[in-house]
């Protein structure tokens, strides 16, 4: 989030530090989003030459309907990581809302979109668990995460029995399929509203902008009237609902409600959810957002994921990429505000 | 006794993002000597602390140990040199015990030799007789008092057998009869050679105890390692500020009597401990609450903000009671702000931009449907206020924590203008700050209470509460201890002020 | 009351050693069957693994910082060690000698990355994890080794007086270490010192970033250890060991009253705390509740443990402005 650039016009209005040659222009190169724009670029040309068919329009359908649910995994976490905080069960939260959606459908016999919004809703409301529970106790949300983590996983196990909901209206599996232009999946819209939403909510609204003061300084931003507790609660709350939605969106794609589609607990989606906004410039202490980077981050990863298998590296190998692939982005992201604060300090 | 020169630092200077901390600083130590360290809020005393000890490192200027030229990398260096240091902040490890909190540095000398904890303990004893303390060296020290846990660590110090040591700020959380024990030994350090440092804003103390001086202001030397004798309390202060203090500036302004408060307390008890405060407000005045570190001042601003609960009494906002359950209501039912003395923990978000701060009281106020809110919006009502107080930034974009101490508190004063509100509760409005700033500051307070907001002044900067409060309440230890009217005489007030403090002490 | 007890009740282990005693009797008291001598080596092989997993991550939580990769370290540990003996032949010592090995490694550059670059412990655990993880299944392809030593196998099985199993033995040695380490050695109290308050250790001439990596590096070889322990209980090398290591890893050290702030940690507590979670978990296979609700099980005994622990924090903290 950025204020526009506006000289402030007091009778003496001297220039703290160096006086600034860069422009907008120059600065903009030095964004994470940038570098991520420049990136992706750069791997799309190599994958063009070194594979088939990477751009064959069946592979950009395939890599934006990944792209779209890897998006919305990265999101969900970003919304409470600018609180300082972090939502270990995003993928927990995620399939419950999934199974729920298949329960509700195929069980209680309710029509799609009314299940669709009980599932949001219920991704809400674990959310809401989440932010009140580490509110009200003072504790980190890394620690009361991983318990409810495990939690709703374990009860959604119990209720569901491990077993899938296959039998959901064509209208999910048809949706997945569908193909824009022959080549974007509908998903990527889904996708582009929230971020769009986010975007929305970051830069014009009181409350996105309580929920970044809030993250970068919770006293502060208390002892100035926000009403940090609530705030910290919408956050959870906001991520809950993202992740119910990335995971209807695996439904879509999958066609079937599957308990163990974020794996065990839902770790799965940990590494993912982490890698967006990290790779994005989101500051995991909390404060500093950014949609367009976290969105740009999970394609890049995502793109990197499918260009490796379409390289045949070895798929068991992936994983490995990923991790170095998030220890390089924290490495990188550390030298450049490192360099960044030098040259504002000289 | 001979006294040769045990410690110089030469032309050190430091800069931080936004700030140069030091411009240039000399200073010499003796042995057999206690040494002052003066200066106010961020003059540059605690940098310059800490680059003797190893926790910044100097951008430029030399450190001389006795003859020789050395370069701490760390803090552990320094200590390896014997320049042992007591910080202003508590450096202790809660759950260990004191003996091992004492002996922490000489543990390491094998890592897997297993700790003598018999001998460590006796050690401690020999420690803390000496400082005359009646503490088991096996307590952990997260069960002893603030005011023991300062012993310790000045205990801990000793026990390096320093060449040099420096005390930053030792007597904050000490009874006068601590004080004065720790004052003893101190002498006794002295005579037996030992090179001190001591680091204090109570100019009484550093008189009391000190024989040579070295004055800090705004960076820079006010003057250098000079003996103490000769120094007037006046000249000392003259030194610290640059202009004698109480002179001229206070200016009688006359509230009507018939106007009515507009916050007023009746007995109210709080859960931090406070009892039967009355004070009131009115429109257009500004008070004064004076008190010492610790006396429950910035606390009782925090409970009339709602942050701890009131166990009795009421607070009356115009005249009608005021039920606030925090900032947000406090700000946008009651019109009340609260310029905080933590600037960097509870003033600003520094990471943020100047609008970004500025704006954070208005935004609700200012959004409409859905909470829709624009920059536009935000700039066009923060900007009058940013520009009436003559912020320095390249940009309201800039973020705040790359400005100097004396605008970021500008800001912070700023976005309190900006929400509108009547009455402003000011916690110690010049720490960290430069002067000129703080003269600046000084005349907006009285010019917003000339146009009726009402303000009460929370300060611990004598001159600064003579200068500017129509009346004095004076707190200690939670209570109001009385009420006296300025008329604006330094010594007069001064005097009346430090009575009612003792008044309360002795009873 | 008397003094000595009172000492008791308020120290770490009191609590879970009360929970145990009243568990062990109520689930013997419905099902006679759970002290039964099999029972008992089913429950004590349980904690032997579990209780190094726990310690592996009670030291890190000791300085104040928490390890995500501890099941992949073990996990690729274990597959090494499985690996070696099955692919090359390597004999079990050595084998055993290499993953232990590899296991600090992985520990120390865990530890060296978050000391040298300041970057949080989460990330970087969350990314060694992954990196770790994916070795493990670049190696294995995700298919188990199965042709480990005989000697391996029998130590696996086999039990003193046919009750404790030998399993547990490098478990008991390890708790005693570090107990001693924890208690009285300098590095022992300088992991507690940095986790206690990092800036006054430093202050104190303590090697921050020294201290940080052997304290990741122990916590790599004891994961490494109860991976090498599990490829013996399982008798194969699974590519799947350390997957659901995460929670529990957490789960007993909280129990026992560690601070995940950091500076308190307690070994025999956190061992406790690896017995109750046994013990409910057993409980729940004897009186045939569903064993999906383990994992619920596991998640409300960590917030309850550190909703407790909070409250035992702000009653301290409140008893201490009161002096």
């Amino acid at each position: 989030m950025s204020y526009p650039d506006l000289p402030a016009k007091g009778p003496s209005g001297d220039i703290v530090g160096k006086p600034r040659r860069n422009t907008a222009a120059t600065r903009f190169y030095l964004t994470n989003e940038f570098g991520l724009i420049a990136l992706i670029v750069l791997f799309a040309l190599a994958f063009q030459f070194a594979t088939d068919g990477f751009f064959s329009p069946f592979n950009l359908f395939s890599l934006g309907r990944i792209a779209a649910v890897n998006i919305m995994i990265g999101l969900a976490m970003m919304v409470v990581v600018i609180t300082g905080g972090l939502n270990l069960a995003v993928g927990a939260i995620g399939v419950c809302a999934a199974m729920t959606c298949g329960y509700l459908i195929e069980v209680v016999g309710l029509p799609w979109p009314i299940a669709i919004l009980s599932a949001v809703a219920l991704g809400a409301m674990l959310g809401f668990i989440n932010g009140w529970t580490s509110v009200r106790t003072g504790l980190h949300s890394f620690i009361i995460t991983l318990a409810t983590m495990s939690i709703f996983f374990g009860v959604m196990i119990f209720l569901t029995r491990a077993e899938s909901y296959r039998a959901l209206p064509p209208v999910f599996a048809a949706f997945g399929r569908m193909k824009l232009l022959g080549i974007f999946s509908p998903l990527l819209l889904v996708s582009l509203m929230a971020a769009l939403f986010l975007g929305y909510l970051y830069n014009l609204t009181a409350v996105g902008r309580e929920m970044l003061a809030a993250g970068a300084k919770p006293e502060a931003a208390e002892m100035s009237g926000i009403n940090v507790g609530r705030i910290f609660i919408y956050c959870h709350m906001l991520s809950g609902a993202l992740a119910a939605c990335a995971a209807l969106m695996l439904v879509a794609r999958n066609g079937a409600a599957i308990p163990s589609m974020a794996g065990q607990l839902g770790q799965d989606w940990l590494l993912i959810a982490f890698l967006g906004p990290v790779l994005g410039g989101t500051l995991l202490t909390g404060g500093k957002a950014s949609v367009l980077g976290t969105c740009l981050g999970a394609f890049l990863v995502t793109m990197l994921t499918s260009g490796l298998l379409l390289l045949q590296l070895g798929d068991f190998w992936i994983q490995s990429f990923l991790g170095l692939l998030l220890l390089a982005a924290v490495l990188m992201d550390k030298t450049r505000r490192t360099f960044l604060a030098r040259r504002n300090m000289a | 006794m001979a006294s040769e020169i045990a410690f110089q630092a030469t032309g050190i200077e430091k800069s931080f993002p936004g700030v140069k901390a030091l411009k240039g600083v000399s200073l010499t130590l003796k042995t057999h000597s206690i040494h002052a360290l003066l200066g106010e809020n961020g003059a540059g005393k605690s940098t310059l602390i800490k680059i003797i000890t190893g926790v910044h490192h100097p951008d430029a200027g030399r450190l001389i140990l006795e003859g020789q030229e050395v370069h701490f990398a760390s803090p552990r260096e320094a200590i390896a040199h014997r320049v042992g240091v007591v910080h202003q902040e508590r450096n202790l490890i809660p759950r260990f015990s004191v003996a091992e909190n004492i002996h922490l540095e000489q543990l390491g000398a094998s890592l897997l030799k297993p700790v003598d904890y018999a001998n460590l303990n006796k050690q401690a004893a020999r420690w803390l007789e000496a400082l005359g303390l009646d503490i088991d060296p096996r307590t952990p020290v997260s069960r002893l008092s603030v005011a023991k846990m300062q012993l310790v660590e000045i205990a801990k110090a000793l026990s390096l057998r320093s060449r040099v040591l420096l005390l930053d700020e030792p007597t904050a959380s000490l009874t006068p009869s601590e004080t004065d024990l720790l004052f003893s030994f101190l002498r006794k350090l002295r005579d037996s050679g030992a090179s001190l440092l001591f680091v204090s804003h109570k100019l009484e103390e550093a008189q009391e105890l000190c024989d040579s001086v070295t004055v800090l202001r705004d960076g820079s030397n006010a003057c250098e390692s000079r003996p103490m004798e000769g120094l007037g309390r006046q000249d000392i202060v003259r030194l610290m500020i640059g202009r004698a203090e109480g002179d001229g500036g206070w200016r009688k302004r006359d509230t009507p009597p018939g106007v009515p408060p507009a916050i007023e307390l009746k007995n109210v008890e709080t859960s931090l401990g406070h009892a039967n405060v009355n004070l009131h407000v009115r429109k257009g005045e500004i008070v004064g609450l004076y008190g010492l570190v610790g006396a429950g001042r910035t606390e009782l601003a925090k409970c009339i903000l709602g942050q701890f609960p009131l166990t009795a009494g009421t607070v009356e906002i115009d005249g009608k009671p005021a039920k606030i359950r925090s900032v947000g209501e406090a700000l946008h039912i009651h019109r009340v702000g609260y310029v905080s003395e933590d600037r960097k923990g509870e003033g600003l978000v520094l990471m943020h931009s100047v609008l970004g701060n500025a704006g954070i009281t208005v935004w609700r106020p200012l959004s409409a449907l859905l909470g829709f809110l624009t920059d536009r919006l935000v700039r066009h009502k923060v900007t009058p206020y940013i520009e009436k107080l003559e912020v320095k930034t390249p940009s309201l974009a800039q973020t705040v924590a790359n400005l100097s101490g004396g605008n970021q508190q500008k800001i912070s004063v700023a976005k309190w203008l900006a929400a509108g509100v009547k009455i402003l509760l000011v916690d110690e409005p010049s720490v960290g700050i430069d002067i000129k700033t703080k003269a600046y500051l000084h005349d907006l307070l009285r010019e917003l209470a000339d146009n009726g907001t009402a303000i009460l002044l929370i300060t611990s900067d004598m001159p600064e509460m003579i200068l500017l409060a129509d009346r004095i309440l004076v707190m200690n230890d939670y209570r109001l201890q009385g009420q006296l009217i300025n008329d604006g005489s330094y010594a007069g007030m001064s005097e009346g002020i430090m009575n009612l403090i003792h008044r309360s002490e002795a009873a | 009351m008397n003094g000595s007890l009172a000492n008791a009740m308020r120290s770490d282990w009191f609590g879970p050693l009360l929970v145990t005693i009243i568990a062990v009797v109520i689930v013997g008291s419905f099902n006679p069957s759970f002290l039964s001598p099999l029972n008992i080596q089913v429950l004590l092989l349980a904690i032997a693994v579990n209780g190094l997993i726990a310690f592996s991550q009670m030291l890190i939580i000791a300085i104040g910082q928490m390890n995500l990769s501890v099941g992949a370290i073990g996990g690729l540990c274990a597959i090494v060690f499985a690996g070696m003996m099955d692919v090359w032949h390597v004999p079990a010592p050595l084998a055993a000698l290499s993953a232990l090995s590899i296991g600090v490694i992985c520990g120390i550059i865990n530890g060296v990355l978050i000391a040298r670059t300041g970057i949080s412990a989460f990330v970087i655990t969350l990314a060694t994890l992954s990196v770790y993880k994916g070795i493990n299944l670049g190696i294995t392809h995700a298919q188990p080794f199965y042709n480990i030593a005989e000697s391996v196998k029998s130590v696996g099985q086999g039990a003193i007086f046919g009750v404790v199993p030998w399993l547990m033995l490098p478990t008991m040695a390890v708790g005693l270490v570090l107990w001693f380490m924890l208690n009285r050695q300098p590095i022992g109290r300088f992991i507690l010192a940095v986790g206690g308050n990092q800036h006054a250790a430093e202050l104190s001439g303590i090697s921050i970033e020294n201290t940080v990596v052997t304290a990741h590096a122990l916590s790599g070889f004891l994961a490494a250890l109860a991976g090498l322990l599990l490829v013996a209980r399982l008798q194969m090398g699974q590519p799947t060991i350390g997957d659901d290591w995460l929670i529990l890893s957490f789960a007993a050290p909280v129990i026992g009253g560690a601070i995940l702030a950091g500076g308190h940690v307690s070994v025999p507590a956190t061992l406790l705390g690896v017995v109750i979670v046994a013990i409910i978990t057993q409980a729940l296979v004897l009186f045939d509740i569903d064993p999906f609700l383990v994992q619920v099980v596991l998640g409300a005994m960590i917030l309850a443990a550190v909703g407790a622990n909070r409250f035992r924090e702000s009653r301290l903290s409140r008893k201490l402005k009161r002096l």
